[in-house]
């Protein structure tokens, strides 16, 4: 290789992700054993608890106000020493100033002085913040608006706790400090007010800030007496809590660890899951700017959108022949099941004689109905739909057949594989395996080159021709004998689906001998020549052959779940069957899938759920183009790429709206569990 | 069953062998895709255009020359890169959800305190929402940070700063941290509340807090579950599309491999040939967990099928 796999560009990178990382896990992990520890200082040693719990709170609230640039800078002639320094300067020596405070109020349990040291040494503190607020952060004091907030916000906490049945005195402090905070700067103007003068340009220029005339503006001195008012109540707040007993020391105690344990899960599960989630629901309720409410319009629009919903073909459905094909099964099936029950008493049972019938009718109307009612819907309907029918059912056949075979790791390692590779690899994949190429050349996938060299067999002459012809009847043969068996065995509960497996050949077999099958047409000059299929761009049925992407993956899945779940099905049962005369199927009908139903159910609704979802095979594969659109790319494409949010959102909230019945119910059986 | 003539019972002694005939073309089927991506990867160019797969040992048109492009530095079609931010994506994104989650199921199993099952039962819900909900507000948070205007008094808070991170892989493994967490510390939480209660009881009364009873008692006896979850958590992350798309999708120094093979499939064919070989490298870590941690991987991928 002559070029260097690793450069000097990697490295860089790759450190500075590592001193990233290291400085974020690092830095987070250090601040949460230090929370536990100091939290341990509460049962050990009170006084050094207490002193450390001021410095915190000192700490995090000039910090806040530093961050925010509240404070004046400290460097020389008020300009900044380096960022970080600036930063961290004021809360590293200004939390030492409350550690004091805290200490020594920790050390005497005299109620008037704690109340005297709280009350003095929480003015002395907001004094001298007071004195260091930068411009933008004074008030302007109103003397009138603060002490009616003081008063009212202090009426309302004595208020609640003399509903509550507890002292009044702590919340009329905290009330009315929390009252004079939002009275001296909640309320009146904070910092420089300014307006342009008039005639002045409207267009921003760097120099705009100084052209504008000062209307008004807060001082230090109103700073200072507002601060230490707020300061002087909440000191006096502080110091009317007493000093903790053994008893509430211990309650401190697990309290803080309840707090401790959970709160990065409950930071993060709030930033990244609640809060976006009912930012989105609002957002789907508003106009493409966000700005005015519009209800659910949006809603009206996504369902009424010929893309998303497009019944107009609805009556071509009556031209499908997979549809009549469904509907004289399915009757036919009916007609068993009812002539049994007759008889019998009960005539639906699984894997009776009507069960394939029907089983194979339901699943030819549904396509017959997907494929002609078109749209992003539908589409989904269809993807949830095939592949949570095929990716089980295959997964239980194969589990079933898998069962004490010889090798049977093996096998269900080859099948479970997919489930390692990604989607986008898995589609890669696919997609080679259904290219089309010109067909005056050799077919390059693996389907079409069976395809037309299936049709180049069939419509061909010679030895190969006569040999093809001679497989498929003799298949039909093997059928036609195991129907003959099943008659003379009278198992006529097998009857119906050999019948149909027999016309399914024999139609093959009719097919092989006459016209030929596969990819063949006739051209303009009557000559037979090959044909391809399209598998990723002629709809509607591409639809299947994406989806079958993803029963190639999900089959695994399945087939892993249930097989452990048929090796839990208790031996004896099984025995006690088969000491009472049940064959092979019935024992697998009647004992082991009652006793796997649970299993099946979930998978069921998990691979629902993964179904609904589906984006990658939808956005490598075709980009919803060719018909192909589903919900979850449709909602990317309109969020980040049409600059649709409000459609994004909407279309999101339906997805998971849609999903809500199936994961309140997944979660129910989790927590039954439990 | 041994009714009828000779030539009946020979079709049925086939036909018995019918089944696990059945099984066999079916595990052929289920590997054929693969197999032909497998040997195209190293197939020269021209032989990978014109023929299928299967002519492989009559062509005789081997090459690596298609690993040693996608190990280059090649700008459209190395793979180092993005297989660097992948790792700088899935490792944060396993280690630390690991490790908030455990807290958290920690506090839930063991620790006391006022509204536990209902913050539990709140926890657990939010497994329902699905990740797309989420997308639009996440992306503004990375791009814009958090801002609320109170309303009446008319002033703008800062809530979350902007610390820049849009289009970095630090979005994305933040976005998964979070997405992670309800269904880990469900997982977590069923293990630990299962441990012998008198465990806890005993080193309570000796004196240990509930820092050194987390630290010494309960990871040393998580092992298998934490691995469980690290295995499952490292695939997903790794094999993710939608999220790092979305969070870092447009910066060429932020992608992951799902994003690069999925750009090099749609480059309109010019580099369809790496295809295969990049597309295998992408799946070469997922592959060697999968059969050399099989045990652990079902596992997981069973503990994680009740994700949402």
């Amino acid at each position: 290789m002559q070029n260097a796999i690793i450069t000097a560009d990697h490295i860089g990178k790759i450190i500075d992700t590592l001193i990233l990382i290291v400085v974020a896990v690092g830095a987070s992990a250090a601040l949460w054993v230090t929370a536990n520890l100091l939290f341990n200082q509460v049962r050990s040693n009170w006084v050094r608890f207490n002193a450390l719990i001021g410095y915190a709170v000192g700490f995090l609230l000039l910090l806040i106000l530093q961050g925010n640039r509240l404070l004046k800078a400290n460097g020389p002639d008020g300009s900044s020493i380096t960022e970080l320094g600036e930063l961290l300067w004021t809360p590293f020596f200004g939390g030492f100033l409350f550690a004091a405070v805290a200490y020594v109020l920790s050390t005497t349990n005299n109620v008037n002085q704690r109340l005297w040291i709280g009350a003095g040494s929480g003015l002395a503190l907001g004094l001298i913040i007071g004195a260091r607020l930068a411009e933008q952060a004074q008030p302007q004091l109103e003397i009138l608006t603060l002490l009616i907030s003081t008063i009212v916000f202090g009426g309302i906490g004595a208020a609640i706790a003399v509903l509550r049945g507890r002292q009044y005195q702590p919340t009329l402090v905290v009330g009315s400090a929390i009252g004079a905070f939002i009275g001296g700067f909640g309320l009146p103007k904070v910092g420089n007010t300014y307006a342009a003068p008039v005639g002045a340009a409207q267009e921003p220029s760097e120099s705009a800030a100084t052209e504008l005339v000062l209307l008004s503006s807060g001082s230090v001195w109103e700073a200072i007496i507002t601060t230490g008012i707020v300061g002087a109540l909440f000191g006096a707040w502080v110091g009317l809590m007493k000093n903790a007993g053994v008893v509430g020391r211990a309650r401190i105690d697990a309290k803080s660890r309840a707090v401790i344990f959970l709160t990065p899960a409950m930071t993060f599960l709030t930033i990244a899951i609640v809060t976006p989630t009912l930012i989105t629901i609002w957002l789907s309720l508003k106009d493409n700017e966000s700005v005015r409410f519009v209800w659910f319009e949006n809603y009206g629009t996504v369902f009424t959108d010929r893309d998303s919903f497009d019944v107009s073909n609805w009556t071509s459905i009556f031209t499908s022949r997979l549809f009549w094909l469904g509907i004289i099964i399915g009757a036919a099936g009916l007609l068993i099941g009812l002539t049994i029950r007759r008889r019998t008493g009960s005539g639906f049972t699984a894997g009776g004689p009507a069960f394939f019938p029907l089983a194979i009718a339901i699943v030819f109307v549904v396509f017959a109905a997907v494929s002609v009612l078109r749209g992003t819907f539908m589409n989904n309907v269809w993807w949830v739909f095939a592949v949570t029918l095929f990716s089980t059912g295959l997964g239980l056949a194969i589990a079933v057949l898998a069962d004490r075979a010889k090798l049977e790791s093996v096998a269900k390692s080859i099948i479970f594989m997919p489930m390692a590779i990604s989607l986008v690899g898995a589609s890669i994949i696919w997609r080679f395996v259904y290219t089309a190429r010109d067909t005056s050349k050799s077919q390059t996938g693996v389907l079409n080159a069976i395809w037309v060299q299936l049709g180049k067999w069939s419509t061909g002459e010679g030895l190969l021709n006569l040999l093809g012809t001679i497989l498929v009847w003799v298949l039909v043969l093997v059928a036609i004998t195991s129907i003959a068996r099943c008659l003379t065995a009278r198992q006529y509960d097998k009857l119906p689906i050999r019948v149909l497996t027999v016309l399914f050949l024999g139609w093959i077999a009719i097919r092989f001998t006459f016209d030929g099958i596969g990819g063949f047409r006739t051209n303009s000059a009557g000559v037979l020549v090959p044909d391809t299929i399209d598998f990723v761009q002629d709809p509607p049925f591409n639809n299947f052959w994406l989806l079958l992407i993803l029963i190639w993956i999900q089959t695994g899945f399945a087939m892993v779940i249930l097989s452990a779940a048929i090796k839990a099905v208790p031996t004896e049962l099984i025995e006690a069957a088969k000491v009472d005369g049940a064959t092979e199927s019935q024992v697998f009908w009647r004992v082991t899938l009652p006793q796997i139903s649970t299993t099946i159910g979930v998978v069921v609704t998990a691979t629902i759920v993964s179904v609904m979802k589906v984006y990658d095979i939808i956005k490598v594969v075709t980009n919803g183009n060719f018909g192909t659109q589903v919900l979850a790319n449709d909602m990317f494409q309109e969020a980040f790429q049409f600059s649709n949010p409000e459609i994004g959102a909407t279309l999101a909230v339906i997805l998971f709206l849609s999903l809500l019945p199936i994961m309140i119910l997944n979660i129910r059986r989790m927590q039954k569990e439990v | 069953m041994s009714s009828g003539t000779g030539i009946d019972t020979a079709i049925y002694s086939f036909l018995k062998r019918v089944p696990t005939g059945v099984l066999w073309l079916l595990v052929v089927v289920w590997s054929l895709p693969t197999l032909g991506l497998a040997v195209n990867s190293i197939r020269e160019r021209n032989a990978q255009r014109d023929s299928g797969w299967w002519t492989v040992f009559t062509d005789d048109a081997f090459t690596l020359d298609h690993y040693d492009v996608v190990f280059s530095a090649s700008a459209t079609a190395g793979l180092v890169d993005s297989l660097l931010n992948s790792f700088a994506v899935s490792i944060p994104a396993t280690v630390i959800p690991i490790a908030i989650a455990a807290f958290a199921a920690y506090a839930f199993a063991w620790i006391d305190f006022r509204g536990r099952k209902w913050l539990f039962i709140a926890t657990v819900a939010t497994m329902a929402i699905p990740l797309q909900v989420a997308l639009i507000p996440l992306l503004r948070l990375w791009n814009f940070g958090a801002h609320w205007t109170v309303p009446f008094l008319d002033k703008t808070i800062t809530i979350i700063p902007d610390f820049n991170l849009v289009n970095t892989t630090n979005a994305v493994w933040l976005t998964h941290t979070g997405f992670a967490l309800p269904f880990a510390i469900f997982l977590l939480h069923n293990y630990i509340s299962g441990l012998p209660k008198d465990l806890f009881e005993a080193a309570r009364i000796d004196g240990a807090d509930h820092f050194t009873i987390f630290r010494k008692l309960i990871l040393p006896l998580s092992i298998p579950v934490l691995a469980a979850f690290a295995i499952f958590q490292f695939l997903w992350t790794w094999n993710d599309y939608l999220i790092a798309n979305t969070m870092a999708g447009t910066n060429p120094d932020a992608i992951v491999t799902t994003i690069r093979i999925a750009n090099l499939a749609g480059d309109f064919g010019r580099n369809e040939h790496l295809l295969p070989a990049a597309a295998f490298v992408q799946a070469f870590f997922p592959i060697v967990v999968f059969f050399s941690l099989q045990r652990y991987f079902v596992r997981g991928i069973l503990a994680g099928s009740v994700k949402g």
